[in-house]
């Protein structure tokens, strides 16, 4: 890829904490108004990297380039990028417009161009009208825009989000999320998200980097990463995944023939054959929406098998079944949508599972 | 806590704290040179008396001078040694911080005893700039403390996020820092002053020839004349003390308010 594609380059990224190894050789490309996440759970590097693009980081050895231009020992107040902090940081001494307008306070426009730099900040995230309120007498939802539209104002090129959205509540969190899209589409700018939040990064990112240990596990478009994780690592995760044992039974360029418990044989395509098994050996993954249970009528799926229902959650919308699989050791989750007129099914009474082949993925 | 007899103690140490302070305006107002019941009229000549003694405001000047350059020095270190424990890594900090606090528990005599002796032996004349160096020495932990706290509470992204929008590491420090450990600073400034200027040991130690506030006002207590105008200044003292907690109040409070934080009790 050249650079001309890419709006950060990192390119063997290593950070050492004294003898931590933070980040262990993260080599990733973002292209240009790209709405791009770092997921992992806590400690995996994620806020690390994302700082090092800031340059609140310095990095041990390799390169991290913004729009082509090498970062090193370029200090935070010179790169062409913003943040959005945890915490907001919004100024508690300075009224809300102080704080949108702190980034213009080296710009030569004059004071009434600044002014409507402001406004038009404010109006942008919704705050029409705030200008004059204290910050500190804002809500947790208000910071948050006000977070936005003061590092916005800089029309920086690329936009560092830390874990912005994980101090607000479900229901303002999942608003933030849209506006964020929203707003990200309206601006243009490479949007970098960082979130422990796998549902959060798969709802806004058009892609994502998976990391673990200092490392990027994997990397791709949400769908991808849904469908197809290439490691079971990846697949726990992401959202809920069925894990049963197979048995390898022949291969032939990069397609696998399977045996597995409860599903008979089965043929795995090379685009469903991923590494990262365990030390249990070879297992296929599904996800609790590919298994559906079939009832009267029900339209025929590729394979069958027969199961037994230990556990019904009622979720109103869903239900989720935990069946054992006829011939299997461990229960696997199901997910059902809750349609009028089906009736939920109970503990222990015997049901048809459907499924096709296509829809999992051979971890060996 | 209704218990009849938690009321009575409550009362009697009540008493016990206020009631000798009461005591300094009575007899500031007093119309008689003995300092005893009861009262023998208003008169306003002790206020007088003492606003005539040139040897009192001799030791008053020195007294500001001295408590105002502890309060700034003292708050400059402070400010120091308080930014680089809460902000910065670096070896032996404990153990620095630590010697750093420790004339807070040491022994005052043992300051001026030490301090004395050695000022002496570098032919150093004592004055009131040995004074001032004794009282930074005693007061730099107290600023320490409060300063620390006050920057403790400052969440570090503040300063990147200024950073981040273009500012420099100093004016960073200017717009940003300043302004929000401002009322630690003022605490500072104002708790270093009244400690300077009660100080005894160090003062009646180190002053040499110098005599300070609370040095003079022991000094007068020989003369039992003298008395009366010791308790018209001891009314002005306490007023002052007041006034000065009353500000520092003030200042904490909108300190608060301003960051939009909830009040958890305080002086008042």
């Amino acid at each position: 890829m050249t650079t001309k594609d890419a709006m950060i380059e990192f390119r063997d990224v290593h950070k050492y904490y004294g003898d931590y190894h933070a980040l262990r050789g993260i080599t990733a490309t973002i292209r240009p108004g790209e709405f791009f996440s770092l997921l992992g759970p806590s400690g995996c590097g994620k806020t690390t990297l994302l700082r090092t693009i800031a340059g609140f980081e310095d990095i041990s050895s390799g390169a991290v380039l913004v729009d082509g231009r090498d970062m090193a020992g370029v200090p935070a107040n010179k790169r062409p990028t913003n943040m959005v902090f945890q915490s907001y940081a919004i100024f508690p001494h300075l009224s809300v417009e102080e704080n949108v307008g702190f980034g213009l306070r080296r710009d030569p426009r004059s004071k009434d161009e600044k002014a409507r730099a402001v406004a038009e900040a404010l109006e942008m995230v919704g705050l029409k009208g705030y200008g004059k309120r204290a910050a500190h007498a804002l809500s947790g939802g208000q910071r948050q825009r006000v977070a936005l539209a003061r590092a916005l104002i800089l029309k920086p090129k690329v936009l560092l989000l830390d874990e912005p959205l994980s101090a607000l509540d479900k229901k303002m969190r999942e608003q933030m999320q849209v506006e964020l899209i929203r707003l990200q589409r309206q601006v243009g700018i490479t949007f970098i998200l960082v979130t422990h939040d796998q549902e959060e990064a798969l709802v806004m990112s058009d892609r994502i980097a998976v990391m673990f240990e200092g490392e990027i596990a994997q990397l791709a478009d949400p769908e991808t990463l849904y469908r197809r994780p290439n490691s079971r690592k990846v697949a726990d995760f992401i959202g809920t995944m069925n894990f049963l044992p197979a048995r390898v039974l022949e291969e032939n360029a990069g397609a696998v023939e399977i045996e597995a418990a409860g599903f008979g044989r089965i043929h795995v395509d090379a685009s469903q054959v991923m590494g990262g098994a365990t030390a249990e050996g070879a297992t296929v993954g599904f996800r609790p929406e590919t298994l559906t249970i079939l009832y009267e009528g029900s339209a025929a799926t590729d394979r069958e098998s027969m199961a037994t229902i230990e556990e019904v959650v009622y979720f109103g919308d869903m239900t989720y079944y935990d069946v054992k699989i006829d011939g299997t050791e461990t229960p696997v989750r199901i997910s059902m949508r809750n349609v009028f007129g089906r009736p939920v099914l109970d503990r222990g009474a015997r049901a048809r599972v459907g499924w096709s082949p296509g829809a999992l993925v051979l971890f060996r | 806590m209704k218990s009849p007899g938690f009321r009575a103690y409550t009362i009697g140490y009540l008493i016990f704290l206020y009631a000798p302070i009461v005591l300094l305006p009575l007899f500031a107002f007093n119309d008689s040179r003995v300092i005893a019941f009861p009262l023998q009229g208003f008169t306003t000549n002790w206020f007088k008396e003492m606003w005539a003694d040139v040897n009192l405001w001799n030791a008053v000047r020195n007294s500001m001078i001295i408590s105002i350059s502890v309060a700034v020095i003292s708050t400059t270190l402070g400010l120091f040694a308080a930014r680089a424990s809460t902000r910065f890594k670096f070896p032996a900090k404990t153990g620095i911080m630590g010697l750093i606090m420790l004339p807070l528990v040491l022994p005052e005599m043992i300051v001026a005893m030490s301090m004395l002796v050695v000022l002496l032996s570098l032919g150093i004349d004592l004055s009131i700039f040995t004074i001032i160096l004794g009282h930074v020495l005693i007061c730099t932990p107290f600023a320490v403390a409060i300063l620390t706290s006050a920057f403790q509470s400052l969440d570090k992204s503040l300063e990147e996020a200024a950073y981040d929008l273009g500012e420099t590491p100093l004016s960073t420090f200017w717009l940003i820092i300043l302004p929000l450990v401002m009322p630690g600073i003022i605490s500072s400034l104002l708790i270093c002053f009244t400690i300077s200027l009660d100080e005894f040991i160090i003062a009646y130690f180190l002053g040499g020839n110098e005599t300070v506030l609370s040095v003079y006002i022991y000094g007068q207590f020989r003369f039992p004349a003298k008395v009366p105008a010791i308790m018209a200044l001891g009314t002005i003292l306490v007023l002052l003390s007041i006034t000065l907690l009353a500000i520092a109040e003030y200042f904490r409070r909108r300190g608060i308010a301003k960051a939009g934080g909830k009040d958890s009790g305080g002086f008042l």
